[in-house]
């Protein structure tokens, strides 16, 4: 990564930091400090339209002081700014009051990985900004190819490379370089108040890994002309299949409910479920951060705690929840390495594929909607309610019959994962959240 | 960079203007630089305790190049002069044809005659410990209000944003935007089930606001309310159904459903079901629609937007029928028409879009409580949590807490429900529009293309003849 500075540079900046709030009174401090490169080309109707070359570096950092928090961030990395905001923050600290689970996570906990998650492509910083413009234009162009597409988006090629430093003061001094590709494509088909839209998009860590401008285009145009000619629908209880990204989806609103930060302040149904049967037995849902290249694998969270591969759900039966340090000691567990500033995120979290073809799952149901797109809020995971706008594809007799519009899809999560009955075998790691085909017995889906 | 909060930039026009000749000496049409220098800060107190604090730092420059329909876009933290010709040089590359700039063109300054800022002192200049205060106060109001209050999240929040935006038209401006917000969230419980509740506000104001127009109390105790009535509220009816929706918040669905369209990229890139609609009648009657960035205190208000333009309210609808676009720098000159000072960004890290700022429904001619009797059996729709468009006018909003209609009167109320529906038709079927326009919660904040901007939406009680409604049964 061609970087505006070095690496060492950049440790050592972060350890002057760390020397300097314990000098001026903090009992723990952290320090991480980001730099980052993007390159960003939108193309619409064959030109470009938008081009984004940057750099950018960012602090974060955390202190402690008598059990008691503060945190800050900053853009401006001039070295007397930053020691200006360590000392605002031991000053906040002193005014808040002590919290006994705060504090960085024990130097017991750390072991830095190996560099053995290939998390960094050297290829994407050696393409140059003609041949990344190339693969927005050409995807795009095969796009338009198709007479019953009338409108473009655009198509993006994006690339990142990020390097990461973290040090704190129980003498944890961590840092990686990660890279990220991605090229999407919108699209919209028909004419007057009969428009549809949908896009497609690929994103990897390493360009080869990249789907082709071809595939991308395809499954755009695909998604996006299969809604043509919607019609309404009664409101009916039917069996649902969700679609890989409509999976990943459910996974995310699932991923919330299982968050240490969720559970200990009560605001999932699964609050003090450990260890209970939650699903059936098709359920079996993963966090792991050591997947060799993918999206969501990182050596490290980001108080320094190793990743793992955490069991969430084993065949219906909830085994852990996914904390930070701080969530952990708040429910007299240990940090599954999902920090993320104060809160938790997902590493990659996923739900296990099984046996079945996305077409053998459609052609085993004789009425039912595949649901393809939701748009809107309508997500409570104090109760598992689900309430969404969704647009979908209508089965009948193991068939997809016609597009359906303007419905909503209502249950509750914790009725879909006791009743998912069929899982797909199409698992893609496209995001940090995903998951394959599934079907679900019975949903509402409102119309008419 | 001094922390009294007047912003050094150390930099000069001569030196902004140097930057701006380099951007545009590989042909581009206009360019512009966005500096910026932010403070913001946070309270959080839940558990009985003051959690967490933070204080984050914004500083840096973006800066533009448009050629034709193109726009070529960098950005640095570092302000050294070496860094910025370097961002200058790449923002450049989307225009390839080198030329030779006229040098004698000259920034002029713009200043605004009214401040939209009503803060008699900039909250960030006021002690902690008031804020403290003000934190504990709700918290404490919310946690009283009933045995059934289980948990209390409260979040202070405040900024100040320092901006200089130039231009190679010869626009030079300055401005200072201060921000406040306080909010509460509670988690109510009774007989096993939970519920949570919301309230806050804020916006271009001081912390006077919170002494004298929007106490603690208040917000306090009106997040417990939602809370506790949603443990009795039932599941909504699932189907098509008249909609009657409340004043002040639900101005929401005209920010979603009628707004986002009218924004001109979309207008011009013929994305939007509106693109050809200038001057036709899409709509009721009923409906006239403005975008006010000028109203003061107002938390989508600016003085300028983040292109330099002075804002300006405008008229989006007029009795149904489509009279303007929501306009920024680019979108302007791609459809020839005048800028109306729309045009705004997140932070230095993005190009400006056109974007709403405070939308609202202008007040209607009926009383709400005749509008209410109107209706037999229907949904009256008091809370709204959110909703999302799309160009092609489909949305979806999700209802936090409504409550059915029958025989023309309020009975129980109802949770989690979904309105969904496409915004031609729900204009055609607005029936009545009443004479009491409020605005929603100074708490809102609108997404577009990954960049988030503070927006407040306003609508009286109004009738939609019918919505399809999601819910359980």
């Amino acid at each position: 990564m061609k970087a505006g500075i070095t690496p060492e540079n950049l440790r050592k900046l972060a350890e002057r930091l760390v020397n300097y709030g314990k000098k001026q009174g903090a009992e723990e401090i952290e320090v991480t400090l980001y730099d980052g490169l993007e390159f960003d080309v939108d193309i619409r109707l064959g030109q470009i339209e938008n081009l984004v070359e940057a750099g950018s570096r960012y602090c974060l950092l955390r202190i402690f002081k008598d059990k008691k928090t503060a945190s800050a961030s900053s853009s401006d990395l001039s070295l007397s700014s930053l020691q200006t905001l360590i000392r605002n923050a031991i000053k906040r600290a002193e005014l808040t009051q002590p919290d006994p689970y705060a504090g960085l996570p024990s130097p017991a906990r750390f072991k830095v990985h190996e560099n053995s998650l290939k998390l960094y492509d050297p290829e994407i910083s050696r393409m140059k900004p003609q041949e990344k413009i190339k693969l927005a234009l050409k995807t795009e162009k095969i796009a338009l190819k198709d007479k019953r597409i009338t409108n473009s988006f655009g198509a993006s090629l994006v690339t990142n490379e990020l390097r990461t430093v973290l040090v704190n003061s129980n003498g944890f001094v961590g840092e990686y370089l990660q890279s990220y590709c991605s090229l999407s494509l919108g699209l919209q088909a028909g004419k007057g108040d009969q428009l549809v839209e949908d896009y497609w998009f690929s994103s990897r860590r390493h360009l080869k890994e990249l789907a082709s401008p071809e595939e991308v285009a395809r499954k755009a145009v695909e998604r996006t002309v299969r809604q043509l000619k919607p019609r309404k629908i009664k409101t009916q209880n039917v069996p649902i299949i969700f679609e890989p990204t409509m999976t990943s989806w459910l996974l995310a609103f699932l991923f919330s409910c299982v968050s240490g930060t969720a559970v200990y302040k009560k605001v999932t149904f699964l609050a003090d479920r450990l260890g209970q049967k939650i699903g059936n037995d098709l359920v079996t849902i993963i966090d792991d951060g050591l997947l060799p290249a993918k999206l969501g694998s990182r050596p490290f969270d980001s108080e320094g705690v190793p990743t793992q591969r955490t069991v969430v759900i084993e065949k219906g039966w909830l085994k852990n929840y996914l904390c930070n340090t701080y969530a952990a000691r708040k429910l007299n567990l240990t940090s599954t390495g999902n920090g993320n500033g104060q809160g938790v995120v997902p590493n990659n979290f996923y739900l296990e594929p099984g046996p079945y073809s996305p077409e053998e799952i459609i052609s085993s149901t004789k009425k039912g909607l595949l649901l393809t797109r939701v748009i809107g809020h309508g997500l409570n995971s104090v109760t598992g309610d689900i309430s969404r706008g969704a647009f979908g594809l209508w089965i009948e007799n193991g068939e997809i019959a016609y597009p359906v519009s303007e419905i909503t899809i209502a249950g509750n999560l914790g009725q879909i994962l006791k009743s998912i009955e069929m899982v797909g075998n199409d698992l893609l790691f496209e995001s940090s959240i995903c998951g394959p085909t599934i079907k679900v017995t019975e949903m509402t889906v409102a119309g008419v | 960079m001094n922390r009294s909060g007047q912003p050094q930039f150390q930099l000069s026009s001569s030196d902004l203007k140097k930057f701006l000749q380099l951007a545009l000496s590989r042909g581009g049409d206009l360019a512009d630089i966005f500096l910026e220098y932010k403070i913001s800060r946070s309270i959080l107190m839940e558990e009985d305790i003051i959690k967490e604090s933070s204080e984050s730092i914004t500083l840096g420059l973006g800066l533009r190049v448009i050629k034709k329909d193109q726009t070529g876009y960098a950005y640095t933290n570092d302000l050294s002069e070496e860094k910025i010709k370097k961002v200058a040089w790449s923002a450049a590359a989307v225009a390839n044809f080198p030329r030779k700039i006229k040098s004698n063109w000259r920034l002029r300054s713009l200043k605004t005659k009214q401040d939209v800022s009503l803060a008699k002192k900039e909250a960030i200049s006021i002690d902690l410990t008031k804020k403290l205060d003000l934190v504990k106060r709700t918290y404490k109001s919310a946690l009283d209000f009933d045995q059934a209050v289980k948990k209390v999240q409260v979040a202070y929040g405040e900024s100040l944003q320092h901006v200089w935006m130039v231009n190679s038209e010869g626009i030079s401006v300055k401005d200072t935007r201060p921000m406040v917000k306080l909010v509460a969230m509670v988690l109510a419980e009774k007989n096993g089930r939970r519920e949570s509740g919301f309230f806050g506000g804020g916006g271009r104001v001081g912390l006077e606001y919170f002494y004298q127009q929007l106490t603690p109390e208040k917000i306090g105790q009106e997040a417990a309310r939602e809370a506790c009535l949603l443990l009795e509220a039932v599941e909504p009816p699932a189907g098509e159904l008249p909609i009657v929706l409340a004043p002040g918040h639900s101005g929401i669905l005209i920010h979603e459903a009628v707004g986002h369209l009218l924004e001109a990229d979309f207008i011009r890139k013929k994305t939007s079901i509106f693109c050809n609609s200038l001057g036709k009648k899409v709509g009721s009657e009923q409906i006239t629609i403005y975008d006010d960035p000028t109203i003061p205190g107002y938390r989508g208000s600016y003085n300028f937007d983040d292109e330099g333009q002075p804002a300006q309210k405008i008229l989006l609808m007029e009795k149904g029928q489509v009279k303007g676009f929501i306009q920024d720098l680019l979108s302007a000159r791609l459809m020839k028409t005048q800028v109306n000072g729309h045009g705004r960004r997140q932070d230095f890290t993005d190009w400006p879009l056109p974007r709403m700022s405070n939308t609202y429904i202008e007040r209607g001619e009926y009383a709400p409580e005749e509008i209410i009797h109107s209706v037999k059996k229907g949904l009256y729709v008091s809370q709204l949590s959110g909703g999302q468009v799309e160009d092609s006018g489909k949305f979806t909003f999700s209802v936090s807490l409504g409550y059915i209609i029958e025989n023309g009167h309020l009975s129980r109320p109802v949770k989690q429900a979904t309105l969904i529906g496409t915004n031609l038709d729900i204009l055609q079927k607005v029936q009545m529009v009443g004479s009491d326009l409020e605005f929603g919660l100074q708490t809102g904040t609108c997404f577009k293309e990954g960049q988030e901007v503070p927006v407040s939406d306003g609508c009286p009680t109004m009738k939609i003849a019918k919505m399809t409604v999601g819910g359980t049964r």
